[in-house]
């Protein structure tokens, strides 16, 4: 097979205003090769270069030194980068800022309009596209109004009107929910197996990352390590160097290996057999219980907030979007809200410091002695949201003082906070939330993505509230991000802050929740720990959800372990590798 | 909400005149507002009421529609009408009192100048408005204007830019929600309190907005140029106005109305 895509010595830097280039290198030195009809993923963490290396591919920049040849085409002169772009087709991250039609099939046909396809051939192109990507009933609607995954299979089929030969995704599947996310996986599976077309994708999820055939590690401006994804997996320390994590089945296998003072190896990952097979040998291996922290459990304390029959409807009582909810939060503890797109997630926490008013129902925010504020009273809703703070996905937008310190700020002189030292609650806000101090003085639009979704954060705990939402927090951050934003968590959790946090991935949640919440069309389907709601993989789809990669995997390397020794003792999963995989050691020696 | 805010007010009854090529409707349109002004005799007037009916009927208006469309102009067309009536002085007084004299010729301009108004809104609804995508009225703008291009006026790019921008706002009105809900979270203020104060409770709402809006256009000026954008030479299109034998017929029958309108007008005056 030819190459698709062949980079060689490549090393470009940003220019600035005035044109000089930063002395920081985007890429250096960087070299790769895609062979023809490959999926490949890109890997590595905010800042290594991987988004500079797709557009330097698809010629939206062009190197500083080396050469980038795509399909047998060199971007170096005008001719050649349509050229590139006309069988090179790029799918961004923000679904919202790539679609140009206001109609669906206008967005389709904008790129082979471009290349000056005539009728019949084009209406041809688009209504094929659109039947492809499964959203030819859809052909006549308004683009904005399509949800986020429909709306990132129109970028697809956008790609596909193109009939490309290679397709990059520059972390296209970072704001979709794991459901619409599966979807456009396949689909993007399905070209590339039915057309052979050349797909790479930028990710940072793991998950995604081991369902490709190939892999490249990059870390600053290089390729730190490339192979097939047992290769990769197999070298753990390789992969936290380079800031990244193992997906939850291999971190399992990884942790027994290790627990039996074995080296996992490549023939252990290769596929899910050989990862329960691996798994399974390793348990019994192990000669005694490893050694792991004691995991922090939430004591029972009092109520602090209350929720009682809410409802709430968008359309004057046709459709609810919340129904009859109950729920009781506890002082201290990490409350995850989960449940599917859609399901009343985040109507349902803008009620919880009166952002949305209750149609029917109630929210009670109980004091300390006892005093009760609810949102249905007007005069108190400006207490509650002193105690009460809403962060909302991607918060950085809501940045726009001059300087860190003043948006900070922001909420807290708002607040009427009557005399308190200001400046010692900023600094005490950024510290929690991991921002260094020689930022607050710079414009919060001069910060990187993560330090931005940091200020914004402090800018909220600087009122101190007793209750924090957040809806998906770690959303879009690479893997240091969202463990560095889960630590932060924890350690509010620490001083007594009551955190509620919305999210998708099911693995976090498991992991850092005491108590997890799902809502199913409006209404509460369960509520308990994370072993209780997902005890079953069946009870999980009954109440909507998909269960979190480690349990499913490691269900499934103890049924195996119960059928070859009776003896062995089933316990409730743990929500971390290196916990669980203790947990099925003690019940391994225990026979 | 703010999202409940529609524009254009665009009404799919998918009637004869929804489906009519977008150009010819434009020239209509100017041709009606022409003869809105141009008419004056009150029996040129009931013409013209009884094709604005057929108007409305043909494009299947319902008449909760026309009635909303119209209720915003009737304080002005009021106003209008009070203004005609006190201060001309031609004719025949017919009433007066102190200084304030009414007179024959000051009652029927009043008339016919409040009434011109209602017509004015009626067809630019009619033709317009309630029968036409805003994208659509972009696209047969883009082609009436395109002789223009001789002149280098940048006509494609003018329309592109329209079309951008009302794909573009329901997005940033969306935005807008979601920025104001999480500066409330933080207690920003927009209906209480003094002015200052709600001035700055929307100044935290602008500032990100422009933030994020160029942003966006910077991320959507990089897709268009992945998707292969040159500007709009040797560009085809998906759906081309094509005028068909049907909007001929719909576009003869109404500039037939207008011409009679006109000889109504001639023939009474």
């Amino acid at each position: 097979m030819s190459d698709a895509i062949s980079v060689k010595n490549v090393s470009f830097a940003y220019k600035t205003d005035e044109g000089q280039s930063l002395e920081v290198k985007a890429l250096d030195n960087i070299s790769l090769d895609v062979k023809s009809g490959a999926y490949c993923a890109v890997l590595g963490p905010n800042g290594s270069g991987k988004s500079t290396l797709a557009k330097l591919i698809d010629v939206l920049e062009l190197p500083d030194e080396g050469t980038v040849c795509v399909l047998g085409n060199t971007a170096s002169d005008e001719s050649d980068i349509y050229a590139i772009r006309e069988r090179c087709s790029y799918v961004f991250q923000n679904p919202d800022n790539q679609i140009v039609g206001t109609i669906v099939e206008e967005d389709v046909a904008f790129g082979p309009e471009n290349l000056g396809i005539p009728n019949p051939e084009l209406r041809e192109r688009v209504d094929e596209a659109l039947k492809y990507v499964g959203l030819y009933d859809l052909r006549k609607r308004e683009a904005a109004s399509l949800s986020g995954g429909q709306k990132q299979k129109l970028a697809i089929a956008g790609a596909l009107a193109m009939r490309p030969e290679v397709l990059i995704l520059d972390e296209s599947t970072a704001m979709l929910d794991p459901v619409s996310r599966d979807e456009f996986l396949e689909l993007v599976e399905k070209m590339n197996r039915e057309k052979g077309i050349t797909v790479l994708t930028i990710t940072h999820d793991m998950n995604e990352a081991a369902r490709c055939q190939r892999i490249f590690v990059v870390k600053e401006g290089k390729v730190a390590m490339e192979g097939t994804p047992s290769e990769i997996f197999s070298k753990p320390d390789v992969i936290r160097e380079a800031g990244l994590e193992l997906p939850a089945d291999i971190g399992l296998v990884y942790e027994l290996a290790k627990a039996s003072g074995k080296v996992i190896r490549e023939d252990d990952i290769k596929d899910k057999d050989a990862r329960i097979g691996a798994a399974v040998r390793y348990a019994r291996e192990a000669k005694a219980v490893p050694k792991v922290k004691q995991l922090k459990k939430h004591e029972n304390t009092r109520k602090i907030l209350e929720v009682s029959d809410l409802s709430y409807s968008y359309d004057g009582g046709k459709t609810y979007a919340i129904e009859h909810m109950d729920l009781d939060v506890y002082q201290g503890e990490i409350l995850a809200v989960v449940g599917k797109s859609g399901c009343g997630k985040t109507t349902f926490i803008s009620h919880l410091n009166g952002i949305v008013r209750p149609q029917s129902g109630e929210i009670r925010f109980i004091n300390e002695d006892n005093s009760v504020l609810t949102t249905s009273r007007k005069k108190d809703i400006a207490q509650i949201r002193r105690k009460v703070s809403l962060v909302f996905q991607y918060p950085e937008y809501q940045l726009f003082e001059e300087t860190v310190r003043k948006d900070i700020a922001y909420g807290l002189v708002n607040m009427h906070a009557p005399d308190v030292n200001i400046e010692s609650r900023i600094r005490g806000a950024a510290i929690i939330s991991g921002l260094s101090e020689d930022v607050l003085d710079k414009s919060p639009f001069e910060l990187s993505g993560g330090q931005k979704r940091r200020a914004a954060l402090a800018g909220v705990l600087v009122m101190k509230p007793q209750v924090l939402v957040l809806d998906e927090p770690a959303a879009g951050l690479d893997p240091i991000g969202r463990r560095e934003m889960f630590d932060t968590i924890c350690a509010l959790r620490e001083t007594g802050t009551t955190v509620i946090i919305v999210s998708h991935n099911m693995d976090e949640a498991a992991r850092y929740a005491d108590r997890i919440v799902c809502i199913k069309e409006g209404r509460k389907a369960a509520e308990g720990t994370a072993a209780q709601l997902f005890e079953s993989e069946q009870k999980a789809r009954e109440y909507g959800i998909s269960m979190p990669l480690l349990y499913e995997f490691s269900s499934k390397v103890k049924e195996k372990l119960a059928k070859e020794d009776p003896r062995f003792m089933m316990m409730p999963p743990l929500p971390d590798p290196a916990h669980e995989a203790a947990s099925i050691i003690r019940g391994v020696l225990s026979c | 909400m703010l999202s409940d805010i529609s524009l254009g007010r665009f009404v799919d009854t998918r009637s004869v005149l929804h489906e009519t090529d977008p150009r010819l409707k434009i020239i209509l349109y100017i041709v009606y507002l022409v003869a809105v002004f141009v008419i004056g005799t009150p029996q040129a007037l009931i013409a013209l009421f009884a094709l604005t009916m057929i108007q409305l009927i043909t494009a299947k208006i319902p008449l909760s529609v026309t009635w909303s469309t119209l209720k915003p102009v009737i304080p002005l067309a009021l106003f209008i009408f009070v203004l005609n009536i006190f201060t001309i002085k031609q004719g025949e007084i017919l009433w007066s009192w102190r200084f304030i004299e009414v007179t024959d010729v000051g009652v029927s301009k009043a008339v016919l100048m409040s009434l011109r108004l209602i017509f004015l809104i009626l067809s630019t609804s009619v033709f317009l408005t309630l029968t036409t995508t805003p994208l659509k009225i972009a696209d047969a703008l883009e082609s009436l204007m395109s002789p223009l291009k001789v002149f280098k006026v940048p006509v494609h790019e003018a329309s592109m830019m329209m079309s951008i921008a009302l794909r573009f706002i329901p997005t940033l009105i969306e935005e807008t929600d979601k920025i104001m809900k999480a500066q409330e979270s933080r207690g920003a203020n927009y209906d209480t309190g003094t002015a200052l104060n709600k001035l700055k409770g929307y100044i935290t709402v602008l500032i990100p907005l422009f933030v994020s809006s160029f942003k966006r256009a910077e991320d959507l000026a990089v897709a268009m140029d992945a998707r292969c954008y040159r500007g709009g030479n040797n560009r085809t299109k998906l759906n081309p106005l094509k005028i068909k034998g049907r909007d001929i017929v719909v576009f003869v029958l109404f500039l037939a109305g207008a011409a009679v309108l006109i000889g109504t007008d001639i023939y009474f005056i």
